[in-house]
């Protein structure tokens, strides 16, 4: 067992090296550069085998990695923010072909005004695209996700894409001990793909993803739903056979920290989930019934699991780094949707937008409004924004 | 409310004989709706245009399965496609034929009314193209609009595509159909052909719709379109080849939209069969054709 001080990107490049890619087609974007320039280092040093294109934007790099996975390739690509955005229309063809691409997308914020910070607003809007999404709280979860990626959405029962969500700066260019997994456990655990539901070869051609009237689509819309509901279970298999070979468990779908007897509960994702773990800490320290729930899935959505964490509490807060406007963030929204019937308050805290600093006091008047909520039994405002000057959180 | 099934070919302007009736009904005072169903459509495949007609505003925003008339553009479709399917016992069948009405066979027997639009259309028009002379056969044979407002109606919607000299033709294609429109009874216990569709369930259909092709003699074909669609029977016009003057660049085969060109021989030997069954006729391979080795003839 190696360890090293690396940053997020660092461990993102090197999951893709252990995870012997065939094709990389991306192009660089702050802050997620550093992914493709340590592969191309990987590739040239003759360290990786991979085919690799600098494509020439990522709405090229995306359709290269459609048609590379429509080969039967293992295909990865990353990118962030405004190169998303430029890749929406062909995410879609890389869902509803069933090609299982990996991705991981370094969140910042999208313009306007222009921002190179961490913000969800990037990968949030792409939730319809049939692309699973997962969000990730440190470089060791970067690495061990990025491989188990591959593993999940090359699943027979699953086949789709899937974004691996790491917030920019505050992993991709923060260096921290990340343990590096053996080649010859993750070849164990990683067999090569070979797909037979998309291969394209000329000597055994495919039609993929071709002019299609009414009478197919809604089937294969169909299709994607409940491959994607597939997903559910094959995350919780990974999962588990990840922590028993490498023993590091992200219990799958979601993680739950200090849930027992908590009746103040606050569903976080991404990086300011670490720092919620310490203020939980402190607050059962101080006798305050206060859980963590880090939401690692945001698609597919875990409906089931957040049913039961609501079941043993009295009031739920969801953390967004994004906002729908008019509507609240958009993981508050799929908790209420799942959590429709239970009479508990749900309410919604939004911070750290444009990349604002999420601080500990910011994290402490979260909890504060949760547990108001939970010993009121209602909230004042389902809506809190925090730390937004002129705005009364 | 009356509702109207128009049957033509990608080309013949059975929207715009859908939407001109529409258009005539609103001069009288009606609500009226027309609407196309475009599927994977080009010149000269079976097409469909819908119009709806009633005192009040219409809510309804489906296709049509159950008309009370059809209206037929080309009597060749007759034999293709199923065009009296859902027709009411009650309705009407207006079709574009040299034929009386009582030599035309449908799916069952209704009131039916025939005109001779294409032969009104080369001498009002000078050109074939009967989607405004078949509605006055249609003011005639049902008395629904009165042949002023399909005049109307022409003018409206003809005029504002093609300009108003050109939609006064039009007009008149109509007047002399409605003098010379027959009105009988058709034969009814014809069965057309049933097109074999491939509909599987979402359970049977390859993962993302990824196809293995469907191979035809002609070539690729993907869930569009079928072996069974024989698109040869589209076709007024025939490619003839002439392979002394080809030079197998393929260019020709390239452009086909059909998969109609296919390569046979070896070496030298080496020249293209033209799969008539499939051609339909759209003359793109003569037009690509930089040697003219192909020649589209009647
Ligand atoms: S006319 Fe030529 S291009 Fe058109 S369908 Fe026939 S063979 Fe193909
Ligand atoms: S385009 Fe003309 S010359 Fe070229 S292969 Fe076809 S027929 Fe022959």
């Amino acid at each position: 067992m190696v360890k090293r001080v690396v940053t997020g990107n660092y461990a993102a490049a090197f999951a893709a090296m252990l995870a012997k890619v065939d094709v990389i087609a991306a192009y660089p974007i702050t802050p997620q550069t550093f992914i493709v320039e340590h592969l191309s280092e990987f590739v040239n040093d003759g360290l990786l085998d991979s085919a690799f294109m600098r494509c020439e934007s990522e709405h090229s790099a995306m359709s290269a990695c459609v048609a590379a996975s429509a080969t039967g390739v293992r295909t990865y690509t990353a990118t962030a923010s405004q190169g998303l955005a430029l890749m929406h229309e062909v995410l879609f063809i890389a869902g509803s072909a069933h090609l299982p691409v990996v991705m991981p997308v370094v969140n910042r914020t999208v313009a306007g005004p222009i921002g190179i910070w961490a913000e969800h607003n990037d990968t949030m809007p792409q939730r319809d695209c049939g692309w699973m999404q997962v969000y990730v709280e440190d470089n060791q979860e970067v690495m061990d996700m990025t491989i188990q990626a591959f593993k999940i959405a090359e699943d027979k029962r699953v086949l789709l894409p899937i974004m691996v969500c790491l917030d920019a700066f505050i992993l991709s260019h923060t260096v921290e001990p990340v343990d590096f997994p053996e080649q010859d456990k993750v070849d164990k655990f990683l067999p090569p793909y070979r797909p037979d539901h998309a291969v394209l070869d000329p000597k055994d051609p495919m039609i993929i993803g071709s002019f299609s009237p009414p009478e197919y689509i809604q089937e294969v819309r169909y299709q994607t739903d409940e491959t994607m509901r597939n997903a559910l279970e094959v995350v919780e298999e990974v999962n588990a056979e990840w922590a028993k070979e490498f023993g590091r468990d992200y219990g799958g779908l979601i993680e739950e920290y200090k849930t027992d007897g908590a009746d103040a509960i606050l569903i976080t994702l991404g990086t300011v989930t670490s720092t919620a773990r310490d203020i939980v800490d402190e607050y059962r320290a101080a006798g305050k019934k206060v859980g963590l729930v880090k939401l690692r899935f945001f698609r597919p959505y875990p409906t089931e699991a957040i049913r039961k964490v609501a079941s043993k509490c009295k009031a739920i807060g969801v953390y967004d780094r994004a906002v729908s406007f008019s509507a609240g963030g958009p993981s508050w929204i799929e908790a209420r949707n799942a959590l429709y019937g239970y009479t508990i308050p749900v309410i919604n805290v939004l911070a750290g937008l444009g990349g604002r600093d999420v601080t500990e006091p910011d994290i402490r008047l979260m909890f504060d409004k949760v547990l108001e909520a939970a010993e009121k039994g209602e909230a004042e405002n389902e809506i809190v924004w925090i730390g937004t000057r002129g705005v009364k959180p | 409310m009356y509702e109207v099934r128009f049957h033509g070919r990608g080309g013949q302007g059975a929207v715009m004989a859908a939407q001109a009736l529409a258009s005539a009904a609103f001069q009288e005072g009606n609500y009226a709706v027309a609407f196309p169903y475009f599927g994977a459509e080009r010149r000269g495949a079976p097409v469909m245009a819908f119009t709806r007609v009633d005192k009040d505003k219409i809510f309804s925003k489906t296709l049509i399965y159950e008309p009370d008339y059809i209206v037929v553009l080309d009597d060749k479709l007759c034999g293709l496609v199923d065009v009296s399917d859902g027709l009411k016992d009650s309705g009407m069948a207006i079709i574009n034929s040299a034929e009386k009405p009582e030599d035309i066979k449908l799916g069952k027997a209704v009131k039916c009314a025939t005109v001779d639009a294409t032969t009104v259309a080369l001498e009002t028009l000078g050109q074939p193209i009967t989607n405004s002379a078949i509605l006055g056969a249609f003011a005639k044979a049902t008395g629904l609009v009165s042949i002023d407002s399909v005049v109307e109606g022409i003018m409206d919607i003809f005029g504002n595509r093609i300009g108003e000299r050109l939609a006064t033709k039009n007009a008149n294609a109509a007047k002399a159909a409605y003098e010379v429109t027959q009105v009988g009874t058709c034969q009814g216990g014809f069965e057309c052909e049933k097109a074999d569709k491939w509909l599987p369930g979402y359970d049977e259909l390859p993962l993302g719709l990824a196809t293995r092709p469907m191979e035809t003699p002609e070539g690729l074909v993907g869930p569009g379109s079928f072996v069974d669609n024989k698109t040869g029977s589209w076709k007024t016009f025939a490619p003839i080849y002439d392979p002394d003057k080809c030079i197998m660049c393929r260019m020709c085969w390239f452009y086909c939209p059909d998969g109609a060109i296919k390569e046979v021989g070896e070496g030298d030997a080496k020249t293209l069969e033209f799969h008539h069954e499939y051609c339909k006729g759209c003359g793109i391979c003569a037009n690509e054709c930089p040697k003219d080795a192909i020649k589209m003839e009647r």
